[in-house]
């Protein structure tokens, strides 16, 4: 913009010194003329004066040197010339001035000489016996006389010249130091009133560009805190396998330590074949789900589409260890369930085959019918501790919590299991005092049941179970010790499941639910089990229930 | 210009790191059929050999392309010569695994095959060819100098295998040709080791512009 500034100043300012000069000359050209034709009249005058006075001898006296004389007669023969000899002169009627001077006493012509260098300014007179006398005086043209100057003005327009470039460079800087001191991010209108709506305009965009970044800034963090939080692993990939966007957990699930690098390909983090045919496939535009080699992730990954074409791909890597076990835990529940029926009414169906064949002694007959019914019963009990468990599975019953005393509870429990108690010779002590719970009173006696019969039912003969009701601040607990075989440290974890057995014989009967109904029933209520043990020696279940609320 | 060679070093890198996949999954196909006895693996292991090749072709052309028409210097030579390099190995190490998938369609391991260290030779190559892909994907120095180091413990199994079947062959003679079946697979795993080796080594010249062997 200086530039061009700078370049408009000039040019204005060597227009306006060329013009002027060429006009100046124009001007002076025709006052040189004037002036010329003037004298040049004067001096007609005298020599005319001087021609009629003295007669012709005045011609031939002092004449001016650089003019030439003529004298005319008033038919145009020429009678006298300073220059050349009038008898090989033309006839001179036909001249301008002559003629006009021969019309009305005087006249004056210009007349360019072929080169147009010279011009010659011819000025005639009448004189009082009807002849004329002209004066001519060469003159050099305006072209020459401009070539003649040419130095001196030349020199002019130089110093004009440079005093332009000197003021043009000047101003054009003024001028834009102004806009070039506009601070673009905080723009304020002092500069020009010109500049008010585009200083204005900028202004306003700024302004909006900076909420619209901090609008973009907000929806990453978001989309960040999104995905940072999933327990899913998240990948963007574009067409050639670039990382554009990933959480922590898929490079957990992906086991890459470190932040991916912009740019680093996603088959970096992981090359395994199933994933690279998941990137692959969901890069030529089709869904694909693959569970990776070790089984405990799944990959799920969609191609992203952008005007018809695959612009990308997004992945979605699943920790599908807990329902990889989820499933083979209920896989190995529905097992054990089937065969945990089957036993006792295959023994059912067998005594019921011989007793209908009359095979039995009537005598007998009662003992077959014992084992019928504890069978039965056997049966009975398994499916009640399953509905009970599928009850805890689906939310609990939907019986009202309440407050329920664990020592009363463990004195009804203790009540109900004397019989078999005394059937083992076990003795069973009940210490401490009133310990308030909240639950459901239902699922607290399971859980205090099923720990006293186990306590009672693995116990040796002649045993002992520590019943232990206390009430902390952490809240109600109640501790079950037995003197039983104990339970090995490898299968400490493993007693909670479903039909899981420490003696695989069976022998102690029972349905091998009893713990998990504890765990579960435990869980609702939102208690707390512990268990220690010492193989040999017996084992310690404690349940801490959560602090009742004020 | 700039960002245009960076693109196709990236995609250079994308396509040696698929290159170096298909053979790991090559190399375990076969050991895998090898060491199961499985023909399905073997077949598998022979297509992936394709690939191999095809990657071979591919990648080759790419590093020509890059060579000719960026005329790069410094450590973009060298990362590209290393590359055009690493491809001849990675080559070898498909065919390799290929010739062991051929040859566990004759072999049979023997039904006392603990007493025989070949698993443990493949899975140490296996191991060997992983590290080297992953110092390659990593840039890890110290993992491709492992890599190196790993080798003598390749060689010194090679050594174990071949006197155990040695011992076979004297203890039955009818077990003869199995034996020399099987010291070829042992062969072929040596050589793997050897390729992975030197794939290291590479990697190490791409990192370090010095190669290990001191040229």
């Amino acid at each position: 913009m200086k530039r061009q500034i700078f370049r408009a100043i000039l040019t204005v300012a060597l227009a306006v010194l060329l013009s002027g000069v060429a006009l100046i000359m124009g001007v002076l050209c025709g006052y040189f003329q004037d002036r010329m034709t003037a004298e040049l009249a004067k001096s007609t005058a005298y020599i005319a004066h001087g021609l009629e006075t003295q007669g012709r001898a005045y011609l031939t006296g002092g004449l001016p040197r650089d003019s030439r004389v003529t004298w005319v007669a008033a038919d145009g023969t020429v009678l006298f010339d300073s220059r050349e000899d009038p008898a090989g002169m033309e006839n001179h009627a036909g001249r301008e001035e002559i003629r006009d001077a021969l019309l009305l006493g005087h006249g004056a012509a210009v007349r360019h000489s072929d080169t147009l260098s010279q011009k010659t300014v011819y000025y005639a007179l009448r004189l009082e016996d009807g002849s004329v006398l002209r004066l001519a005086e060469t003159q050099y043209s305006l072209w020459l006389l401009l070539l003649q100057a040419m130095q001196p003005v030349a020199l002019v327009v130089l110093l004009a010249a440079c005093l332009a470039l000197w003021l043009a460079g000047r101003v054009s800087r003024r001028l834009v130091e102004p806009i070039n001191a506009i601070d673009l991010d905080e723009p304020d209108s002092a500069a020009y009133e010109e500049l008010a709506p585009l200083v204005g305009r900028l202004r306003s965009q700024n302004l909006r560009i900076r909420r619209q970044v901090a609008d973009l800034r907000r929806q990453r963090e978001e989309f960040a805190a999104i995905t940072e939080n999933m327990s899913e692993g998240l990948l963007v990939i574009d067409r050639e396998t670039q990382v554009l966007s990933y959480n922590t957990a898929a490079l957990r699930l992906l086991g890459v330590e470190g932040p991916v690098e912009a740019g680093e390909s996603v088959l970096a983090l992981d090359r395994e074949a199933g994933f690279r045919r998941c990137v692959e496939e969901a890069l030529a535009g089709r869904r694909r789900e693959e569970l990776l080699g070790d089984l405990c992730r799944r990959v799920l990954a969609s191609p992203v589409e952008q005007d018809g074409a695959v612009a990308g791909a997004v992945l979605l890597v699943l920790d599908v260890t807990e329902r990889e076990q989820r499933e083979a835990l209920r896989r190995e529940f529905t097992a054990n369930v089937s065969h945990e029926l089957k036993t006792p009414l295959t023994a059912i169906l067998g005594t019921a085959e011989i007793l209908e064949n009359g095979l039995v002694k009537p005598g007998d007959i009662p003992h077959f019918a014992g084992n019928i019914r504890r069978e039965a019963q056997r049966l009975i009990g398994l499916v009640n501790d399953i509905i009970k468990l599928s009850r805890l599975d689906e939310g609990g019953p939907t019986a009202q919590w309440e407050t329920v005393d664990l020592y009363r509870t463990a004195e009804d429990v203790l009540e109900q299991l004397r019989p078999a108690a005394e059937r083992k010779q076990v003795t069973v002590t009940l210490e401490g005092g009133a310990a308030p719970v909240r639950g459901v009173p239902q699922i607290v006696e399971e859980i205090v049941y099923n720990l006293c019969d186990n306590a009672v039912a693995y116990n040796r003969i002649g045993g002992s179970v520590a019943v232990t009701v206390s009430a902390g601040t952490e809240g109600g607990r109640i501790a079950v010790s037995d003197t039983g075989t104990g339970i090995p440290r490898e299968a400490r974890e493993r007693v909670f499941e479903r039909f899981y057995r420490v003696d695989k014989s069976h022998s102690g009967g029972g349905t091998g639910l009893g713990l998990s109904i504890v765990k579960h029933g435990a869980a609702y209520l939102g208690a707390r089990v512990e268990l220690d043990s010492e193989p040999g020696r017996g084992s310690t279940f404690t349940v801490t229930f959560p602090p009742v609320g004020p | 210009m700039r960002n245009r060679f960076d693109e196709q070093l990236k995609r250079l890198h994308v396509e040696l790191i698929q290159m170096g996949a298909l053979c790991e999954d090559a190399i375990s196909a076969a050991a895998e059929a090898l060491l199961k006895g499985d023909e399905a693996l073997a077949e598998t292991a022979i297509e992936k050999e394709r690939e191999i090749d095809q990657a071979e072709r591919e990648v080759e052309n790419l590093c020509l392309k890059l060579l000719l028409q960026q005329q790069p210097v410094a450590r973009d030579l060298r990362e590209i010569s290393a590359a055009l390099k690493m491809i001849s190995d990675l080559e070898r190490i498909g065919d390799q695994a290929a010739d062991i998938a051929e040859l566990t369609r004759y072999v049979r391991l023997p039904d006392d095959s603990h007493a025989l260290h070949i698993g443990d030779m493949a899975r140490s190559v296996i191991r060997m060819v992983t590290d080297s892909v992953d110092s390659f994907v990593k840039r890890d120095l110290a993992l491709a100098r492992s890599v190196c180091g790993a080798d003598d413990q390749v060689d010194a199994l090679f050594r174990q295998v071949k006197e155990e079947l040695i011992a076979l062959i004297a203890a039955d003679a009818a077990y003869g040709e199995q034996g020399l079946d099987l010291l070829m697979v042992a062969k072929y795993l040596e050589r793997i080791g050897d390729h992975a080796t030197n794939v290291a080594e590479w990697v190490e010249y791409s990192i370090t512009g010095a190669h290990p062997s001191g040229q």
